[in-house]
C-alpha cells in the first residue's frame, strides 16, 4: 500500500482523539539536533471543523482485535485496514517538522495482536524519534490499557506527555459498550503514570541530571453522549481525576455516531453544545476555584443549555452580589460573570494606580455585556433596576432591550 | 502644547523620545508624530541620534525590563500614530516601573499595550503558520506577508528549532529577508524575488501533508467560520495545506 494511502487511512481513524496540545514544557539541549518544544504550544493550522492542528495525529495502525461500540475501527467494521511501520512515522514525523507543519507526534493505536506488542511497537517509534533522529520536538503517546508496567514507564521517558483514554464515564457503560476494556486495566496505569511524574519530579530536584517522566504531564479523554451518566457524575469524575491523579487535562469528545448498534443512543447531531459547557465547567474546576458540587447538584445534575456554567451559578446566588470592584479581592472578582483570570489580574494592577471607573473596567477588557449586572464601581452600580432574579435571566438571555418599546417577536 | 516631528523609522521615534525627555519636556504638553514631506509642516524636527537610543535602553532596561519588550514589540507594528503615547508611556515606565503596563485605564499605557500585544500575537502566530519548502538545492524557503515587522524574533525561533538545515524567511510586504547556514543568522534586504523550482520530494511531501490536513478533519463538525476566526484567510496564501483547494 502507498503510504499517500496509509496516511488518509490512519489520519482518518485518529481524528476523533480530541487532544492536541502540545503545551505544558520546554525542552532544549545540545543532545539534540532538531526541534524544541514551546511552553505555551503553538498550533500550526485548523483543520475544516475548526479545531486546531499542533500534532502530526495518527494510529499505528486501525487493525483492531476489540469490537468497541462507539468505536469506527471496531474489528466489525468493513473498513479499509493499514498498519505502518516504526520507520515510516518517524520519516513522515521529522519531514513535516522540517517544514513547520507540526510541533511533533501524537500516536496512538488499535490493539493489534495485543496490548503489549502495540504498545511496545509505538515505544519503538518514539525512541527512534529520540534516539536515532535525536528529535526534540513533542511527543504524546497514547497508552494501550492491559500494557505492562515496563513498557508504560519506557513509554513516559521518551514522551513530552503520556495519555490513557478512560473511553466512558462509568464503570457500567464500559462494561456494556466496550466489554473488552476493564475499567481497571485503564485506572491501574493512570495512577502508575501520576506515581512516576511523582517522583521523577522529586528527583529532578535533587539531580537536575534525572530523567524526566512525561514532563508535560497525563491526559486522559472521554465519550460524551453515547452513555446515560448526568454531567454531575462527569464532572465528579473529572475533579477526583484531577485531585487523586494530578492529571493535566480532562477532554470531552462529543459522540459522533459512526456505527450502527442498538446499545448506542441515536442522535440527530453531536451534542456540541453539551460538550461545550462541559469544558466551560471544567475551566471553573481548574482555574476557578469552582468544586463539582458548586457547578451542579443531585437536583439538578445537568448543565443549563442557555447559559454558561459561572453565569448559571452567579443566577443561583444573588446574595454574593454585587462585586465591588475596586475592593473584592482577585478570588472573589473571578466568581463574576465576565470577568476571568486574565482581567482579574488586570483589575487588581489597575487599582494600584487609581480607582477603577466604568470606563476603565471597559478597557481593561472585562465583557461588561454580562458583568455588568454582577458589579459596582465605588459604590455605584451599572443597572439598578435588575437585580431580581427572574428579570435578570430574562435581560442576560435577550440583551438590551430596544430602546423603542416595541412587541417581542418570540417566534416568527 | 507644542509639537514635534521624527523621521518616521522606529529608531528616530525612540531618538526623540529619548531627546524629550532629556531636555525635561513635560510629555503631557507635547505631541511627537511622524513628519511628513510637505513643505510647511508645523513642528520641531528631531535628529536621530543612536546614543541617545542606546542610552534610553539601557537605563529602562533596569527600571522597567518588561517596558523594554512592549515597547520592542509596539515598534514592530505600524508605530505612526503612536508617537505621542510612546513618549507619555516611556515618561510614566521610568517613574513606575514594570508596574506601568498593569495602569491599562490609562490611554496612552492602553494603547501602547494594545499594540505590543497584537504584534506578539501576530508573531505567535507566524511561528506556526510558516511553512518552510524544500528547493532543488536542500535549502528550505519561507514565504510571508505578516502586518508586522516580526522577522528578527520569528528568524531566531527557528535558529533553535531547525537549527540542523539551511533555510531562508522572506518577508514579501517589507522586501526583508533572513538566512540560517546551519550555525549563524543573517538579515538582510531583497532586491528582487523569484520563487526558485522546489525538490522532487517537496512535492510528494506537500501531497501528503494536504491528505492529512483533509482527512484530520470531523465531517459531521465541519466549521469553516470557526476555521477562519482562528487562521484569518489572509495568511493563507503561502499555506502548503490551502494551496489547490
Amino acid at each position: 500500500m502507498e503510504i499517500q494511502e496509509k496516511l488518509g487511512i490512519l489520519s482518518g481513524a485518529a481524528r476523533y482523539d480530541a487532544s492536541c496540545a502540545s503545551s505544558g514544557c520546554g525542552r532544549e539541549g545540545s543532545a539534540v539536533r532538531v526541534g524544541n518544544t514551546s511552553q505555551g504550544g503553538i498550533c500550526h493550522s485548523w483543520s475544516d471543523d475548526g479545531r486546531c492542528v499542533s500534532l502530526l495525529k495518527i494510529l499505528l495502525s486501525n487493525d483492531c482485535r476489540y469490537d468497541c461500540a462507539y468505536c469506527v475501527n471496531r474489528s466489525s467494521n468493513p473498513v479499509p485496514r493499514a498498519s505502518f511501520t516504526a520507520r515510516e512515522v518517524v520519516d513522515l514525523t521529522m519531514e513535516f517538522y522540517r517544514r513547520n507543519y507540526i510541533e511533533g507526534l501524537f500516536l496512538s493505536s488499535a490493539v493489534m495482536k495485543g496490548p503489549d506488542q502495540t504498545m511496545e511497537e509505538m515505544v519503538r517509534v518514539a525512541e527512534m524519534l529520540r534516539e536515532e533522529e535525536k528529535f526534540g520536538g513533542y511527543i504524546h503517546l497514547k497508552v494501550i490499557p492491559g500494557s505492562s508496567p515496563e513498557l508504560v514507564r519506557r513509554a513516559g521517558l521518551a514522551a513530552d506527555r503520556i495519555s490513557v483514554n478512560i473511553e466512558l464515564p462509568s464503570g457500567e457503560s464500559l462494561q456494556r459498550l466496550a466489554p473488552q476494556k476493564r475499567r481497571e486495566s485503564i485506572l491501574e496505569p493512570m495512577r502508575l503514570i501520576g506515581t512516576e511524574i511523582g517522583s521523577s519530579l522529586v528527583e529532578r530536584t535533587l539531580s537536575r541530571k534525572a530523567p524526566r517522566f512525561a514532563p508535560a504531564g497525563q491526559s486522559t479523554q472521554m465519550i460524551i453522549g453515547a452513555s446515560p451518566e448526568t454531567d454531575l457524575q462527569i464532572l465528579r469524575l473529572s475533579q477526583g481525576l484531577y485531585r487523586k491523579m494530578n492529571l493535566k487535562r480532562v477532554y470531552y469528545s462529543a459522540f459522533v455516531p459512526v456505527n450502527d448498534d442498538n446499545r448506542l443512543p441515536v442522535l440527530a447531531a453531536p451534542p456540541l453544545l453539551r460538550e461545550h459547557r462541559l469544558y466551560q465547567a471544567d475551566w471553573l474546576l481548574r482555574f476557578y476555584n469552582f468544586s463539582a458540587e458548586e457547578i451542579l447538584s443531585d437536583d439538578a445534575p445537568d448543565l443549563d443549555e442557555s447559559f454558561d456554567p459561572k453565569t448559571a451559578w452567579a443566577l443561583r446566588h444573588p446574595e454574593c452580589f454585587p462585586v465591588e470592584v475596586n475592593r473584592a479581592d482577585y478570588h472573589t472578582l473571578l466568581r463574576v460573570p465576565g470577568i476571568g483570570p486574565t482581567s482579574a489580574k488586570r483589575i487588581v494592577a489597575a487599582r494600584r494606580f487609581a480607582s477603577i471607573t466604568p470606563e476603565g473596567l471597559k478597557k481593561i477588557g472585562v465583557v461588561m455585556k454580562r458583568a455588568k449586572y454582577f458589579v459596582t464601581c465605588s459604590g455605584r452600580p451599572f443597572e439598578k433596576e435588575v437585580r431580581e432574579p427572574l428579570r435578570l435571566r430574562q435581560r442576560l438571555l435577550l440583551g438590551e432591550p430596544a430602546p423603542e418599546p416595541r412587541q417581542l417577536v418570540l417566534f416568527s | 502644547m507644542t509639537r514635534y516631528l521624527y523621521d518616521g523609522t522606529a529608531e528616530g521615534l525612540v531618538s526623540a523620545i529619548a531627546q524629550l525627555l532629556d531636555s525635561g519636556t513635560d510629555p503631557m504638553l507635547a505631541t511627537l508624530a511622524e513628519r511628513e514631506d510637505t513643505l510647511f509642516e508645523e513642528g520641531l524636527f528631531l535628529r536621530t541620534d543612536s546614543d541617545a537610543v542606546e542610552a534610553l535602553f539601557s537605563k529602562l532596561k533596569q527600571r522597567a525590563p518588561d517596558a523594554v519588550n512592549a515597547i520592542r514589540y509596539c515598534l514592530m507594528g505600524d508605530a505612526g500614530g503612536l508617537g505621542t503615547s510612546l513618549l507619555r508611556y516611556v515618561a510614566l515606565a521610568l517613574v513606575h516601573g514594570d508596574r506601568i503596563n498593569g495602569h491599562l485605564t490609562d490611554d496612552d499605557v492602553k494603547a501602547v499595550v494594545t499594540m505590543a500585544r497584537k504584534a506578539g500575537r501576530e508573531l505567535h502566530r507566524m511561528k506556526g503558520l510558516l511553512r518552510f519548502e524544500q528547493m532543488r538545492d536542500g535549502a528550505y524557503l519561507a514565504r510571508m506577508e505578516p502586518d508586522h515587522d516580526v522577522i528578527q524574533p520569528l528568524a531566531r525561533h527557528f535558529s533553535r528549532r531547525l537549527r540542523a538545515q539551511r533555510w531562508f524567511i522572506v518577508d514579501l510586504r517589507r522586501q526583508s529577508a533572513a538566512s540560517w547556514d546551519g550555525s549563524a543568522l543573517q538579515f538582510g534586504t531583497l532586491e528582487q524575488f523569484s520563487r526558485p523550482e522546489l525538490s522532487d520530494e517537496e512535492v510528494a511531501v506537500q501531497e501528503m501533508w494536504r491528505t492529512f490536513f483533509r482527512t484530520i478533519a470531523i465531517p459531521e463538525r465541519r466549521n469553516p467560520k470557526l476555521q477562519k476566526s482562528n487562521m484569518p484567510a489572509k495568511y493563507w496564501k503561502y499555506l502548503t495545506e490551502k494551496q489547490g483547494e
